[in-house]
């Protein structure tokens, strides 16, 4: 229901993602001394679009028409492309989504003490450029937003990043890169298909405007040049390296909204504009999604370095959303949705506790060598107990209602894979179960000993990221019915070519 | 066809550089009153200093003339403004204009827009030579490039083949000596010597494509069954090639080959282009920059005169419909220069060879563009709109990375990758400008180069030209490859010993405002579009 009536004079969406690049580009012309002013003014900007994306979110009306908060200006009519915004429940759940992570990312930022401007310009431009392809309605912007995400991350892996960084900077470029080329060669495919010569993906998406054949031939490159920043199986190799070179709050935001910016590719322009297409792909894609999630957790399990777990762990979550959406049923699709969300928050606040909590103070990421540290670090124990059992699917936690929408959706179109996928979830168990004994339990070695205490930035960033998994996981219907009314046309478009056969 | 004293207005951008060309050698030779490092360095920085002020002059002119941005109303009531409103009025009315002047030299809505261009880069150059004056003869060095720039304005004009000839000349021998300019350096004569040798083979192949065109026209009878039309405008040709029977239509497809061919070599177009790392390497970076980006700007705008007002009956296509004709040869070359110039580009070290090889690569974008040229009017007209603004923005980008390597060299930093190591700590404007400048060649959005590329292809792909537009597009992603070596080390490599860069004040202002200028044509592309419309349009 609506909560809050916003005036419909002011540009809502345009200053969500405005607030962070406009602050970003300030930030860039400080001086790296004013340090405090910079931090503050980063966090400030990323908190203010965080509550502008709240209000867009309780002023939206589930009664009203599918996109709202149109923004519509002229901005390349000799192409045919506009600068157009717009809402939906899927949109507003990631804008959300990116919202509470840049909050989160922001607060652990505090302790960079290089080039901290450029730092800075770059995180915001990062999150400005999520916010604006969440709420892009047109293919070519939402494009240009997508591939703007490309240089901050890479800057961001490279200058301030860990281990291997330039080789992960650079792999991560180049798979994106790949991404991009499959994209645009979609893009302009749905350009000269449709007659329309337009790129609004309403248009676009409206009528079934394609024949079957040029959906079937243009779904699978879309659908790739998306999947790959979402991490499918076989093409995830730039995931682990990146997230584990990835400053914390550049892991933070890579994990936890860059990958669901493929996602929601896959599901607003793949899935979305090719209904038909995707329906000839759907049992391949959905093979390969299951896999993918038992593969993602079975790699997860045997890592030694905790970081690595994690960005392993990312990946066969990411699958099990797909697996949501290419399961064609609205309930998997939501469970999807939903999924995107729950990991999205639930993986920022693993990345906040290995890589800022317990990597800057031990210097070590391997498991062997950590044990015990619940004795010197008791909150950092919590939250990383909590954010496990969310990506183990608790009762209780976000994670649970994604993963039963997923598996519920799976299980009605293909019931072996869905109890394939669910192999996952006995491995999430664990291999998190695992990691926590031995990280947070056990003796404490010797060397461990003096860790200095968690600061307030610490404290808050992982108290708000696991609040909202508990507030998502007690009260579900806060996102539900939101993504439930965006998911709707996309699953019913779907159903109609390709009608889920209801089990006998 | 006769020509009328109020057709010299016309002229006048072409007829001002030259004046401002005598200027700045005259000036100079009453200034030789010592030859001391210091006097010279003085007169360097008068004629550096003459000569932008005057291209700056001569790029508004042409600016107010053109009409393509405004057109200034027609006199109402005697305001404050009024005398000035009225010499612009004055300027506008020899503005663009339909016919060519005497039949050979085009005054249209490309004309303008290629006067803008190669002003403004000729601009751009003088202001960062100013802050790198050659060792000796400065004040000829601006006149150089002052004639060089007169020559591309007038290729770009061309409506007759002795006009194109002599124009394309006029721009190459000046050039030629600006590429050896250091002549105490070995790498600039052998860059200078290297430069001259294919430039005269490629004049030579260009010439006798000419001739033969020429000739065969001549053997060809008139529309309406009468004689032949002995004549080298365009549009005779063109009127002879729709006429030409099979036989005559092979010859002629030889002599598009043979100038395509020239011009290729020119652009630096696959197999054409082995010249260009070792010019832009030994040559001084100012003048790489101004190789790199207005002298294969104006070849561009030659080729384009050429193909669509000669010789559009041979155009052919070079996709679905067939591979035939100058199209088919274009996409050749288009791909062959994608592929080949991209992976050449991989293993280089020194920034000056790879940012060569980037520019072979933004070549064969180029060729790609030209393409569509040969299709039907309104897709001639839009592939024509995105062709005009890939070139803006392509030369934008060449300018800014060699103009950030010139300025590189001049504080004393070595030309191998290693040597940037660092940057963003020892220099944040540079490392800045040269990723900006980078990205955009790159094809990275919210830069111009991501907009200009897009629709290229889209013209492309409307072509037929589907396969050539994967092919590019999966080179897009090598030459990531290779760009992110050149960012690698200024980002993520730490500074070590290595001193901090400074950079002369207007260098650095020229510079961000060419950065500043990608990142607006980028995240605004409509203004840019609009004007390239109107000059599209407007002929």
């Amino acid at each position: 229901m609506k909560l809050v009536d916003l005036a419909p004079t002011v540009p809502w969406l345009s200053l969500i993602w405005l607030v962070p690049l406009v602050t970003g580009t300030l930030v860039a012309f400080l001086p790296d001394t004013r340090r405090q002013l910079i931090r503050t003014l980063g966090t400030l900007a990323a908190a203010v679009s965080c509550v502008l994306a709240l209000l867009v979110t309780l002023g939206y009306d589930p009664g009203g028409p599918r996109y709202q908060f149109i923004e519509q200006l002229p901005w390349l009519p000799g192409l045919g492309a506009s600068y157009l915004l717009g809402v939906d429940g899927i949109s507003l759940a990631m804008l959300m989504l990116n919202g509470v992570v840049l909050v989160a990312a922001a607060l652990l930022s505090w302790n960079i003490t290089e080039h901290e401007s450029s730092y800075w310009a770059l995180l915001l431009l990062l999150g400005a450029g999520a916010y604006a392809v969440f709420v892009s309605l047109d293919l070519l912007v939402l494009l240009v937003c997508y591939e703007l995400t490309l240089l901050p991350k890479v800057l961001l892996i490279g200058g301030w990043g860990t281990t291997r960084r330039e080789y992960a900077a650079t792999k991560l470029a180049l798979f994106m890169m790949a991404g991009s080329a499959l994209l645009i060669a979609g893009a302009i495919a749905l350009y000269f298909g449709s007659a329309m010569r337009t790129f609004d993906l309403r248009l676009l998406s409206a009528h079934a405007l394609f024949p079957v054949e040029f959906q079937a031939r243009w779904f699978l490159p879309l659908f790739l040049g998306f999947g790959i920043l979402a991490g499918i199986v076989p093409f995830h190799g730039w995931a682990p390296t990146g997230h584990v070179a990835a400053p914390t709050a550049a892991s933070m935001m890579l994990a936890g909204v860059m990958m669901k910016l493929g996602a929601y590719g896959c599901l607003r322009v793949a899935i979305g504009v090719l209904p038909a297409g995707a329906a000839a792909w759907l049992a391949p894609l959905a093979v390969i999604m299951a896999l993918g999630a038992v593969l993602g957790a079975a790699l997860a399990m045997v890592q030694r370095d905790i970081k690595f777990m994690v960005a392993y762990s990312s990946i066969g979550h990411m699958a099990l959303a797909l697996l949501g959406f290419v399961s064609g049923s609205r309930n998997g699709m939501i469970g999807g949705v939903l999924q995107l969300f729950a990991h999205g928050v639930l993986t920022a606040l693993l990345f906040g506790v290995v890589g800022r909590m317990l990597y800057d103070r031990t210097h070590t990421r391997q498991m062997a060598e950590l044990g015990g540290l619940r004795q010197v670090l008791p909150f950092a124990a919590l939250l990383f107990t909590l954010g496990g059992l969310s990506s183990m699917g608790i009762p209780g936690f976000a994670g649970f209602w994604a993963e039963f929408g997923v598996l519920l959706g799976t299980w009605e179109r293909f019931p072996a894979l869905a109890m394939v996928a669910a192999i996952s979830v006995p491995l999430t168990g664990g291999y998190t179960l695992l990691a926590i004994s031995r990280v947070f339990f056990g003796p404490l070695p010797d060397a461990l000993a003096g860790l200095p205490r968690l600061t307030w930035q610490e404290r808050v960033a992982g108290a708000w990221l696991a609040a909202i998994l508990l507030a998502v996981g007690l009260a579900p219907g806060l996102l539900t019915d939101l993504v439930a009314g965006g998911v709707a046309p996309i699953a019913d478009a779907l159903a109609r070519v390709a009608p889920v056969v209801p089990l006998r | 066809m006769m020509f009328q004293l109020s057709d010299v207005p016309r002229l006048l951008p072409e007829l001002m550089l030259a004046v401002l060309a005598l200027l700045v050698l005259g000036s100079d030779v009453l200034e030789r009153w010592a030859d001391d490092p210091t006097a010279r360095r003085e007169r360097g920085r008068a004629a550096a200093q003459l000569t932008s002020i005057g291209l700056g002059l001569i790029w508004l002119v042409a600016l107010v003339q053109g009409g393509l941005a405004f057109t200034i109303a027609p006199a109402s009531t005697a305001g404050p403004l009024d005398a000035l409103l009225s010499l612009g009025r004055n300027l506008q009315a020899g503005g663009a204009a339909r016919d060519a002047l005497l039949g050979a030299f085009a005054t249209d809505g490309i004309t303008m827009m290629a006067r803008l261009v190669l002003i403004g880069a000729a601009l751009v150059v003088a202001l960062l030579a100013g802050d790198h004056l050659p060792d000796a003869h400065p004040a000829e060095f601006f006149t150089l490039l002052l004639l060089a720039t007169l020559g591309m304005c007038t290729m770009a004009a061309a409506q007759e083949l002795i006009i194109a000839f002599v124009a394309l000349e006029c721009a190459s021998i000046a050039l030629y000596v600006m590429a050896g300019y250091s002549a105490r350096q070995p790498v600039a004569t052998e860059a200078g010597m290297k430069y001259v040798l294919f430039g005269v083979v490629s004049s030579a192949v260009l010439l006798y494509g000419m001739s033969l065109a020429y000739g065969v026209t001549a053997s060809i009878g008139g529309a309406d069954g009468g004689p032949p039309r002995v004549n080298t405008s365009f549009a005779a040709i063109a009127e002879a090639v729709r006429v030409a029977d099979a036989t005559q239509r092979g010859a002629i497809m030889l002599a598009v080959t043979l100038m395509i061919a020239g011009a290729a070599y020119k652009l630096a177009l696959v197999p054409f282009h082995s010249w260009a790392p070792d010019v832009y390497q030994g040559a001084s970076p100012t003048v790489a920059a101004f190789l790199a980006a207005a002298s294969k700007t104006a070849g561009v705008f030659l080729l384009m005169r050429i193909l669509t007002a000669a010789f559009p009956g041979v155009a052919g296509a070079a996709g679905s419909a067939g591979f035939t004709g100058w199209m088919a040869l274009l996409a050749l070359l288009a791909g062959l220069t994608l592929v080949l110039g991209n992976l050449a580009a991989l293993p280089q070290d020194v920034t000056r060879r790879l940012l060569a090889y980037s520019s072979i690569s933004q070549a064969g974008f180029v060729a790609l563009a030209l393409v569509p040229l040969g299709g039907a009017a309104p897709l001639r007209d839009s592939a024509t709109v995105a062709l005009l603004y890939y070139l803006v923005v392509a030369l934008l980008a060449s300018l800014a990375a060699f103009g950030a390597l010139a300025a590189l060299q001049s504080a004393g930093v070595a030309d191998r990758l290693e040597d940037l190591a660092g940057l963003r700590q020892r220099n944040p404007l540079l490392a800045t400008v040269l990723t900006i400048a980078i990205a955009s060649l790159a094809g990275l959005p919210p830069l111009a180069g991501f907009t200009a590329k897009f629709a290229v292809f889209v013209g492309a792909w409307e072509a037929g030209a589907a396969w050539l537009v994967v092919v590019a597009l999966a080179m897009t992603v090598v030459a990531l490859a290779y760009y992110l070596r050149m960012l690698r080390p200024i980002w993520m490599q730490p500074a070590g010993e290595r001193p901090a860069v400074s950079v002369a004040p207007v260098t650095a202002v020229t510079l961000a405002l060419a950065a500043l200028a990608l990142i607006a044509l980028g995240v605004l592309p409509g203004p840019l579009w609009h004007l390239a419309q109107v000059a599209v349009l407007a002929r």
